[in-house]
């Protein structure tokens, strides 16, 4: 048996070695990026104790199932090298052995009663096998274990016994150790390991988080496209994704860890609306184009109306539409809950912005009315087609001061967004207007040299536009003196703050709730207590919650109001998306139902009154919604609509002071 | 007042009555049926409250039965008002040559205009008067003499039937050898229409090179002595320059004859036009299938609003019609349609010849969105609504059912003409 | 069928809201019937500034749509260096000449400066080319014809064969332009074309006298009712459209309103 077994392991780690390779060389055809090997392995381990089980850990069960496995096997193999290959026999070591290979076992069989009905979200195929090889493995192990700490007598294995044992270990060290290099459902631990060691984004972990690209962030702001270099004369480089080798090395390890747990495939509002969206599914065809093949043994959800087997690809083949279809590109909302919940922090949204660039930079292929919506932003620098001097139309009446009257500068440079062209959010812009004004703040309008934040034509995958409309924007800021940005935009708040960073421009933004926390702390506002019983619900937009983390102003905006705030199922960092991002609108993909009915449904089971909203899209999505339900109302409106006017506070509010005439 | 009735004095009624030239002094003139005389006695006017009696003798009808004449009910649209001065002209100094587009062989309003900018240029000068040439390709155009034309020239020969650009040119050509007209006015629009004017444009530059006076205006929508105003490319211009010797010029460039009739004397070239070799060839129109055509193009639509509950049925309607589909908004809203099918301001302005409505009680934003349709027709249960008011013919009853008459009836008609074309 | 040699006449165009330089609607249109005809085949052709940004628009179209002929990774455009306010006409004629197309498609009018339309005219007189206006579909083309739909009012078609070479002008009823794309604009190959001594731009002249202003807004014509009363003219002006004079009929059955619509619809000659 030992013999056996000091055969079996060299050979499996040979074999599995040669399989890590293969699949190392799969990774290494994306585009090169250079990372730091050494420092990468050092800070793996930390990152994989501590970033990826704190996301692991919202599922409790799997959390512990998952240590008790994955720690069982790492001491089991380590030990069974140390005993079988290297001869260090004695009780203690065959002791630890056997231990290990006992806690593996109780691991395992946690993981075999998850199988037995497996959630939906789960992929089945290999992975129905999976519990079985680990308790071959683990139970082979634990079995012998025992001889060596002289639990059972040496010589009670008999050939049969020996031939079984060698059975069972060899089929789990087949699974365990080859399937970890060559493919199979073990690969997620070898690839998982590098891609915590080399992410994309190594600010997500907590050792890096305050270096780096952007930090203090929750790294959620899109990568900038190279367009000038890319662009080189007689490059065959296209923009964007065309092809699997054309993402980064980095992003095909990461798509290659994914271990199918369908987290992201739950979390998706896209999936959930029944459009032809799913992101396991999604990354396991970004897995079939890297190693070349067809998506006929993918085991999980479809895409709703596709059926599997009729979709392939390889490295160097086009992913849209032999892959992929455009509609699947088309219906991400860019609201991050896949990434958010994916406990193998895969990219998602940077996968699917990356091959939208290529379908709207090369390809021309952008929807149609996101098309439209990116020529009008060329044309008019906003989406709607609006004459961009026509932006403060909507406060003629308010005679805002704009911040180039203001040289000596202001405390807050209001930023109004894309809002500005639409009534409805012109009522949040209103009010915001009159709670400033109730509580004294210094603030300034860009006014008619505003332009788009460039948001949707980046999220729509036109890196061009957005970059052009950013640079402009900077160029025009940096003719200002404002102390912060505060904008009831999400969108503009997200871009100005976290995605101009990179082309100069740095700026202090706040959002709206984020004032209007700070006002009331400081009780700059004199709010009436609202009518007892009333109660709302506040819908975390993405690109304020998941995007940048803030959760807590609004809800003390709220709370400050007197109202009681209600959560709804989906809510804080899991909150479920409006419809309205990225351009879903948009491209409006159709599906079973709307997304923002499903979210309004959310608000209607809450039982609220009002649905709090913080961002136009959100109001313009969630207001769309057939009556009756909750009444939509953005923060703004519902302090402006709480704020006493007091003697003192009057004053400020009449202001600009009509003209006596002399 | 012994009588105890107050009776008011209509100060307006009073002038009218004095003033013999007001328009309307025949209606108040009648004298009334009642006054208060000037001692305080009512009088009564026998002619007005009286009646001829069966006997054929006139009574005065003390009953009160009779209702007293007030205004008369003549109609606004006086024959008075149609009359025009006949203007004949026997030498004129010189011509102004209009070539109509007359689509679907009739004068458009476009045309109309036209006729009224040529009269205006032939007018200008008390001293020499100038005579207003109509040139058409077609026979029947009636109109003319009430649109301006002092002369007409038809060019009915089958060679200038559809599309024939060459042989028309070539016609207009001999006509300014024979007559040099002082001036051409073709009309200048969006469509192909304009097409004919523009190689005329070019082909008389090309016989007197370099002229300035030989550089066409298009896009001309004013007039002014010498001077005529041009809109650029782009709407973003107004080009003001010397009147040359063709004008192209846009709808409403001027304001139609209203008051005058003219000869439009048929007249005839002394040459014949060359024929030139066709090297375009019209093979007529194409069946366009009307659910393609795009709303604000579509000729013929039916519409539906809040009213409609049978949307297969009206689908099938339209489709037996031949008729391009429009909805409100509210059925757009409702999801019964597409956001590119809603008619009116909100959505998509229409210039259909005859419009549908069905089941729209007519919002303000959908009546300006048809206001350039020819022919409205109103289907609605509510006869009050401003749809039926708006209407040429309005139908009150149940859309739905009308509908479902009305298809019932042309596929009728069309298994007829099937069982018809098979025997 | 080999894919004809088109050429497309485009200029810049001028944004109806933000009076950005930009494409032109009809020339877009233009590019498309030509890419979706051609394919390959298409060279764009435009006589002007070369420093023109607004050009690269076009080149932008040259990217591949399922379905539709293949346009090659590199859109071209040929560029007769000209300065602005001169007359095209013979730059364009004597390259056109010399470029051995049969096919010129180009939209209606030009969006900016003049607009008068007259320039493919001109250089068909010259070239002694045939003309087709308003074209809204090519439906087929070989070296000696092309069979084209030409667009007439109220959404109508009328097909007509033409025998090459021809100019043809695009009417905003033809297919709408595909996307422009910023890679093949940034890639596509602008060849600028000093113009030869003997060409000579000519500086067109009587545009020198012209005075160019802000387009004024149109009065809107009233409906002008003479004669009558101050009263008669005043219910005219007011009134809404049209409305007065139409029929209404009442206490009908569906039967009999259907009978009472289809003849109405025949007696206006709207149904047959």
């Amino acid at each position: 048996m030992d013999q056996l077994l000091s055969v079996l392991i060299p050979a499996a780690l040979i074999v599995g070695a040669l399989g890590a390779w293969r699949r190392v060389r799969l990774w290494r055809q994306g585009r090169p990026a250079a990372v730091n090997l050494l420092q990468g392995m050092l800070r793996m381990p930390r990152r994989y104790l501590v970033d990826l089980h704190h996301v692991v850990a919202r599922d409790r069960y799997i959390a512990h199932t998952h240590v008790a496995t994955a720690g069982g096997f790492v001491a089991a193999m380590a030990l069974a090298i140390v005993v079988h290959v290297l001869g260090v026999e004695n009780v203690v070591m065959a002791g630890l052995l056997g231990l290990a290979g006992l806690t593996m076992l109780v691991g395992t069989l946690f993981v075999a009663r998850r199988r037995l009905e497996p959630p939906a979200r789960l992929s089945k195929g290999a992975w129905q096998r999976l519990p079985k090889s680990l308790m071959a493995f683990s139970l082979g192990m634990l079995l012998v274990s025992l001889p060596l700490g002289g639990l059972v007598p040496e010589g009670a294995a008999s050939v049969l016994t020996t031939l079984v044992l060698g059975v069972l270990v060899g089929w789990g060290l087949l699974e365990l150790v080859v399937g970890m290099g060559w493919g199979g459902p073990m690969k997620h631990a070898f690839a998982g390991a590098a891609h915590l060691a080399f992410h994309r984004r190594p600010e997500r972990f907590s050792d890096v988080s305050g270096e780096g690209r952007h930090p203090g962030s929750r790294s959620t702001a899109l990568l900038p496209l190279d367009l000038d270099s890319e662009q080189a004369p007689g490059s065959e480089q296209s923009m964007g994704v065309a092809r699997p080798d054309e993402f980064g090395w980095q992003q095909l390890l990461g798509f290659d860890a994914c271990v199918q747990c369908g987290r992201c495939e739950a979390a998706c509002p896209a999936h959930a609306a029944g459009q032809p969206l799913n992101p396991k599914k999604l990354i396991q065809d970004m897995v079939i184009g890297m190693a070349g093949g067809s998506d006929a043994h993918y085991a999980g959800t479809p895409y709703t109306g596709q059926t599997t087997g009729e979709h392939g690809g390889a490295p160097g083949e086009r992913i849209v539409p032999q892959l992929v279809e455009p509609e699947t590109l088309w219906s991400c909302t860019t609201c991050r809950a896949c990434v958010e919940e994916c406990p193998m922090m895969i990219e998602h949204v940077d996968a699917i912005v990356d091959m939208r660039r290529f379908l709207t930079l090369e390809d021309g292929a952008t929807p149609e009315k996101g098309a439209v919506a990116l020529d009008n932003l060329i044309a008019t620098d906003n989406p709607g087609g609006f004459d961009n001097a026509s932006r403060l139309d909507w406060a003629a009446d308010l005679e805002l001061p704009r911040i180039r009257e203001r040289p000596e500068g202001v405390d807050v440079l209001l930023w109004l967004g894309d809002g500005a062209f639409d009534m409805r959010n012109q009522r949040t812009l209103r009010s915001l207007v009159t709670v400033m004004r109730a509580a004294g703040v210094d603030f300034a309008v860009v006014g008619e040299e505003e332009r788009d934040s460039g948001d949707l034509a980046r999220r729509l995958g036109d890196e061009a536009t957005f970059q052009q409309l950013a640079r402009q924007n900077i160029a025009t800021l940096s003719q200002y003196r404002f102390a912060r940005i505060v904008t009831c935009d999400p969108h503009s708040f997200h871009v100005l703050g976290r995605e101009y960073p990179d082309f100069g421009g740095h700026y202090r933004v706040l959002h709206h709730s984020g004032l209007l926390a700070e006002l009331i702390d400081e009780q700059r506002l004199q709010l009436a207590p609202a009518a007892s019983g009333s109660s709302l619900t506040w819908h975390d937009p993405c690109y304020l919650g998941r995007y940048n983390g803030e959760f807590e102003a609004p809800r003390r905006v709220l709370r400050a109001l007197g109202m009681e705030v209600r959560e709804m199922a989906r809510s804080g960092h899991r909150s479920r998306c409006c419809g309205g991002g990225g351009g879903a609108a948009l491209t409006d993909v159709p599906g079973k139902q709307r997304i923002s009915d499903m979210r309004m449904g959310d608000a209607r089971d809450t039982g609220a009154e009002v649905v709090a909203v913080g961002c136009p899209q959100c109001t313009a999505m969630l207001e769309g919604v057939v009556e009756p339900g909750p009444q939509v109302l953005d923060l703004a409106e519902l302090v402006a609509r709480a704020l006493v006017v007091s003697e003192h506070n009057s004053s400020t509010l009449r202001e600009p002071q009509e003209e006596v005439p002399a | 007042m012994s009588s105890g009735i107050i009776v008011r004095r209509d100060p307006r009624a009073e002038r009218i009555r004095r003033n013999r030239l007001h328009p309307r002094h025949h209606e108040f003139c009648q004298p009334a049926a009642r006054w208060m005389g000037p001692n305080g006695v009512m009088r009564r006017n026998p002619h007005t409250v009286a009646a001829i009696g069966p006997n054929g003798l006139r009574r005065l009808d003390r009953s009160g039965a009779t209702v007293t004449g007030g205004p008369s009910l003549r109609s606004v649209n006086d024959e008075s008002h149609e009359q025009r001065r006949q203007v004949t002209l026997e030498s004129p100094d010189f011509l102004v040559a209009v070539v109509p587009e007359c689509p679907e062989g009739r004068l458009s309003s476009h045309d109309r205009d036209l006729f009224g900018l040529a009269r205006q240029l032939a007018d200008r000068d008390p001293a020499s008067s100038g005579a207003v040439v109509a040139i058409t390709f077609d026979h029947n155009a009636p109109e003319l003499a009430d649109a301006g034309a002092d002369r007409w020239l038809a060019l009915d020969d089958d060679s200038y039937a559809g599309y024939s650009p060459e042989t028309r040119l070539t016609a207009l050509e001999t006509v300014a050898r024979s007559w040099s007209p002082r001036h051409w006015l073709l009309p200048d629009g969006p469509a192909v229409g304009s097409d004919l004017g523009r190689r005329l444009a070019v082909r008389l530059a090309g016989l007197q090179p370099g002229s300035e006076e030989a550089r066409a205006a298009a896009r001309v929508w004013q007039v002014d002595g010498d001077h005529c105003i041009c809109r650029g490319g782009g709407e973003h211009r107004d080009i003001h320059r010397p009147l040359p010797q063709v004008v192209l010029a846009l709808a409403e460039c001027a304001e139609p004859v209203s008051e005058t009739r003219h000869e439009a004397r048929p007249i005839t070239l002394d040459t014949a036009p060359v024929p030139s070799i066709r090297r375009v060839t019209d093979h007529g129109r194409v069946a366009v299938d009307p659910s393609c055509i795009a709303l604000d193009q579509a000729p013929f639509i039916l519409a539906g609003g809040r009213g409609i509950g049978d949307w297969p049925g009206f689908h099938e309607t339209a489709r037996l019609l031949g008729a391009a589909e429009g909805a409100s908004r509210v059925a757009v809203d409702d999801g019964y349609m597409p956001r590119a099918r809603q008619v009116g301001a909100t959505g998509t302005f229409v210039t259909a010849g005859c419009y549908i409505a069905v089941g729209i009680s007519g919002a303000v934003q959908h009546l300006q969105g048809i206001e350039h349709c020819q022919r409205v027709v109103a289907i609605n249960s509510d006869p009050g609504c401003d749809m039926v008011r708006r209407a040429d013919l309005a139908l009150i009853g149940n859309g739905d059912a009308i509908l479902a008459a009305v298809a019932a009836r042309l596929e009728a008609r069309q298994h007829e003409e099937y069982r018809h074309d098979v025997a | 069928m080999t894919s004809p040699e088109v050429r497309v006449l485009v200029s810049s165009g001028r944004h109806p809201v933000s009076g950005r330089s930009g494409a032109a609607r009809e020339d877009a249109r233009a590019v498309e019937m030509a890419l979706a005809l051609a394919g390959e085949g298409v060279t764009l052709l435009h006589a002007g500034d070369p420093a023109d940004a607004s050009l690269r628009y076009y080149l932008g179209m040259f990217h591949e749509v399922p379905g539709l002929p293949s346009v090659g990774r590199v859109g071209r455009l040929d560029l007769l260096s000209m300065p602005a306010e001169s007359d095209a006409t013979s730059l364009l004629a004597e390259q056109l000449r010399h470029a051995g197309a049969s096919l010129v498609l180009t939209g209606m009018r030009s969006e900016i400066g003049e607009g008068s339309g007259l320039l493919p005219y001109l250089l068909a007189e010259r070239l002694g080319w045939n003309l087709v206006a308003g074209v809204a579909a090519i439906e087929h083309c070989d070296s000696e014809s092309a069979t084209i739909l030409q667009a007439l009012p109220q959404g109508q078609r009328r097909r007509l064969s033409v025998r090459l070479p021809c100019i043809a002008t695009v009417d905003r009823a033809a297919p709408a332009p595909r996307q422009s794309a910023h890679g093949p604009a940034r890639r596509g190959q602008i060849r600028v074309i000093e113009p030869q001594e003997s060409a000579g731009v000519a500086l067109d002249e009587p545009r020198g006298q012209w005075r160019f202003e802000p387009a004024r807004v149109r009065p809107k014509r009233l409906k002008v009712v003479k004669g009558g009363s101050a009263r008669e003219r005043m219910r005219a002006a007011a009134s809404t459209g049209g409305g007065g004079g139409g029929r209404v009929l009442s206490d009908l059955d569906p039967e009999a309103a259907a009978d009472e619509l289809i003849r109405y619809l025949e007696s206006e000659r709207v149904l047959q």
